[in-house]
């Protein structure tokens, strides 16, 4: 008798399923990660004691990954929020420049006496203005065109990134301090920055986490998120229920880009206290889709998601102090996101081991 | 007539179910040489899966293929292809960035890595002018019209050694004059001694160019006849049968001839997915209390007229009125305020909305209104006690809580629509197809609450390509074909015979029987 698996589609997993198959891919993806560390030359369980040292153990190692993790969170939400609706917004990685020039503008522009609650809320603005205006770009020929926006949104990512190269490095602009020796952006004023939670921990993780919660319960309690999810599950059944598919795709792409031009101001008001190309260009927008699809597409998921991949982010360099190299964790990030993804498999089907098959008697 | 050779292809006693369902039942068939030979059958009736069984792409239950006396097993497309049969569907498979000749040669065998493209060339151009297949075979595929598209495909039929050459609904893709070229080729092909099966719903087309007709009903053999010794009549009862014509008294004709006009669509023209007229100047009115059925072959226009009038397509021309209000310009959420209620064809996917659960579903058109909703913030509790209720009245089962409605049998699935439409105040309801793939008990619930309808005072329109249910529900009923409508009855005045000839758009052939029965009377 050959042994073969079978496999049939699971009707809704159970909680225990829901969250086992998530905790089992991640120790998986572990494993696989033990594995590269070995060829690579260095001891696992060293580098994995070293990663948790570096980011989770301790006051300071804890806020340093919840820094990390803030505008993870942010275009996390971004990614998860159009993604829902089958929206493929690409572009929170420009859209988080755009809001990160808009906030800096902002806090520059204003007199450095403001009040600090009124700058605050005034450059958090600007910076979803600028990214729900720089994601309009791509979302009004995709409502009334409809044109592809997986292009258009990853190509304005370019254009986003060399504008704020040329306004810090190829001329002489606004941002830009004209006293310093080697290019750099003007440093905000003190009523521009969020104030500290504690070590280098600032306030903007409250707003992340904020605007995960309302996310997620305008998702499922409101008008708004019941027609998202209906257009994203099914376009024809929208259409026939009344529902406008142009206007949410407009709305829906204007708060992705919101949501990540946030986070563009918060890394520029909590972290960076200025508007520094290289500092912010460090793929926050592209791995905020892997935080979104790991957490699948779940507001709420997004916020331990991003949490983990910034952990793993944070004790990078600390890996070298074990003889491996920081992009090391890239590489786990990788891996995090391929056993997730295959997990997903096992969320939606279920095996069926040849005794039952056999006991129903097939020939 | 060509000459007809010998027999060169048989089916004995052909059976395939799909899922328990009969698609071909004890189907015979054979073929002779040379021949022209048309499939006839309503939507359903097993045409195109024996056909498929004959291409290689079904695997029959049981029953027997033969060729030139030999029972043969067809596993694949490519074993078809291999015996000499080739099909040509309505879907074309080509390449469009390839050229015609290398649409040809694509997938064929021992055709090395270089390819030789100028000695298929020179092939084609040989057969193409054999046949009056003019098409050149250096053009890209994309650059040609669907008349052309379909040539290549021929050709390439015929380039892979095809003698027996399947047509499925060769001409619902063609414009008027590349049907005529069609036809010469078809015929020019027979007379090289090629068979070619001829599927098709048209009765001109079938009395015009084949040699022999079968006609299958049901999945089953209504018969075989030598096309010049029958007419379309004879074709037309064949095809459709009368054992569902209603039995006198069966039905009670309600006179509702002044009942107020509760929708009423004039001279509507809507455009098909492909750009031309699908609807050209339908007019159809329903009065308060009565079901008008729709009867026809599906792809004459009934889809975009059902959605024209649902507010999903966009009018052309013509008006669409709800009671006194002109709802042509209204968006489907307005017509759907204003009193109209629609049970779409395609139950999960447009009805309902499949990842949803059952609850959200059931509020898919409501879900706006109070208590279901308020400045934007939904009420679960108050979707809950919708959701329960209607469940509870329409006996929906196999739904639970938070379930995905896609998990539910197709009987549950209409019984949520009609529970969703029906319970929201309206004047009529629109209603495609609205027992398809339905068990006997969930037809029965479905055909029950058409009929409640009607107790209230309310008007329903309703499509089926099932002629049976017209006939027991409906109340008037219209024939529709290229896009209009043709024909009108009572249960009273119905004339299968005639009712078969205008849905197989011979609408010329009716007038002349009714001239010939006149000029007897």
């Amino acid at each position: 008798m050959t042994l073969r698996l079978g496999v049939e589609p699971r009707a809704r997993p159970a909680l225990p399923v829901r969250l086992g198959v998530p905790v089992a891919s991640l120790l998986a993806a572990g494993l696989a990660g033990a594995v590269v560390i070995l060829v690579a030359g260095a001891s696992p369980v060293e580098a994995y004691r070293t990663m948790l040292d570096a980011s989770l153990n301790g006051v300071r190692p804890l806020t340093r990954t919840l820094v990390l993790a803030t505008p993870l969170i942010l275009t996390g939400l971004a990614a998860a929020v159009a993604f829902r609706m089958k929206v493929w917004n690409i572009g929170a990685e420009g859209q988080l420049y755009m809001g990160a020039i808009a906030a800096a503008g902002l806090a520059l522009a204003l007199p450095s006496g403001t009040p600090k609650p009124l700058m605050l809320l005034v450059i958090l603005v600007a910076g979803a203005v600028a990214g729900a205006l720089w994601a309009g770009l791509a979302a009004l020929p995709k409502a009334y065109f409809n044109t592809n926006e997986v292009i258009t949104t990853l190509m304005l990512n370019f254009v986003a990134l060399y504008f704020m190269n040329y306004l810090i490095f190829g001329s002489v602009s606004f941002w830009r301090d004209p006293e310093a020796m080697f290019p750099q952006g003007k440093l905000i004023p003190a009523s521009a920055q969020l104030p500290i939670i504690s070590h280098r921990l600032h306030y903007g993780l409250l707003v992340a986490l904020a605007a995960a919660l309302v996310l997620w319960w305008s998702l499922r309690g409101t008008t708004w998120g019941f027609e998202l999810r209906t257009i994203g599950d099914s376009p024809a059944a929208s259409r026939y229920a009344g529902m406008s598919v142009s206007g949410k795709v407009l709305s829906v792409l204007a708060l992705s880009g919101a949501l990540a031009g946030v986070a563009g101001a918060i890394e520029v008001s909590g972290v960076l206290k200025t508007l520094d190309p290289r500092a912010i260009a460090t793929e926050l927008g592209f791995t905020g889709i892997v935080v979104a699809a790991v957490a699948r597409l779940n507001p709420l998921g997004v916020v331990p998601v991003a949490v983990l991949l910034g952990a793993v982010v944070a004790s990078g360099t600390n890996l070298q102090t074990v003889g491996l190299e920081a992009e090391i964790v890239f590489l786990l990030q990788g891996l995090i996101f391929l056993f997730v993804a295959a997990g997903e498999f096992f969320l939606a089907n279920r095996l069926v081991f040849p005794r039952t098959a056999a006991a129903v008697g097939s020939p | 007539m060509a000459d007809v050779g010998e027999t060169i292809l048989e089916v004995h006693d052909l059976n395939k179910a799909f899922y328990g369902v009969a698609a071909n039942d004890r189907v015979n068939f054979d073929l002779r040489s040379g021949e022209v030979h048309g499939l006839l059958g309503e939507n359903g009736a097993g045409k195109s899966t024996l056909c498929s069984v004959l291409a290689g792409l079904y695997r029959p239950d049981s029953g027997e293929v033969r060729l030139d006396g030999r029972p043969v097993t067809l596993r694949s497309p490519h074993e078809a292809a291999e015996h000499g049969i080739g099909m040509v569907y309505q879907h074309f498979r080509l390449v469009p960035s390839l050229t015609v000749a290398e649409n040809l040669v694509l997938g064929l065998k021992g055709q090395g890595i270089r390819l030789t493209l100028r000695a298929v060339q020179n092939r084609v151009a040989a057969i193409a002018e054999e046949y009056g297949l003019t098409v050149h075979p250096d053009s890209y595929v994309w650059q040609l019209s669907v008349g052309e598209q379909q040539r290549v495909e021929i050709l390439k039929q015929l380039y892979r050694g095809a003698r027996i050459l399947i047509l499925d609904e060769p001409t619902a893709v063609l414009a008027p004059h590349e049907c005529e070229r069609l036809y010469e080729v078809v015929r020019h092909m027979a007379d090289q001694g090629h068979s070619v099966v001829l599927v098709s719903h048209k009765m001109e087309e079938i009395l015009g160019h084949t040699d022999r007709v079968t006609v299958l009903r049901h999945g089953r053999n209504a018969g075989t006849v030598n096309t010049a010794e029958t007419t379309a009549a004879i074709l037309a009862t064949m095809m459709i049968g009368t054992e569902h014509l209603p039995e006198p008294g069966q039905h009670a004709v309600r006179r509702l001839d002044h009942a107020p006009v509760v929708l009423s669509v004039e001279n509507l023209q809507v455009g098909g997915d492909r750009g031309v007229l699908a609807v050209d100047g339908a007019s159809v009115e329903v009065r308060r209390g009565q079901i008008v059925g729709v009867a026809g072959v599906a792809g004459n226009g009934q889809r975009e007229l059902q959605e024209a009038i649902a507010g999903l397509r966009a009018i052309r021309s013509g008006s669409v009125r709800l009671g006194e209000r002109d709802i042509t310009a209204a968006s489907p959420r307005e017509r759907s305020r204003a009193g109209l209620a629609y049970v779409p064809e395609d139950r999960l996917g447009t009805g309902l909305a499949s990842g949803l659960t059952i609850e959200e579903n059931l509020v898919l058109k409501s879900y706006r209104e109070p208590p279901h909703s308020r400045l934007g913030v939904l009420s679960s509790s108050a979707v809950g006690t919708t959701a329960r209720t209607l469940i509870e009245r329409f006996d929906v089962r196999g739904a639970r809580r938070g379930m995905a409605v896609s998990l539910m049998s197709g009987g549950n699935l209409q019984k949520a629509i009609l529970a969703r439409e029906l319970s929201r105040s309206h004047d009529v309801l629109l209603a495609a197809s609205p027992t398809r793939g339905l068990d006997l008990a969930a037809t029965a619930a479905v055909r029950a609450h058409i009929r409640a309808e009607t107790g209230e005072g309310r008007g329903v329109l309703l499509f089926s390509e099932d002629l049976a249910e017209i006939t027991e529900l409906a109340d008037v009923i219209v024939v529709m074909s290229r896009g209009r409508i043709v024909g009108s009855y009572t249960p009273e005045t119905l004339d299968v015979e005639e009712l078969g000839l205008l849905m197989t758009g011979a609408e010329g052939m009716v007038q002349a029987a009714v001239r010939d029965g006149g000029s007897e009377a």
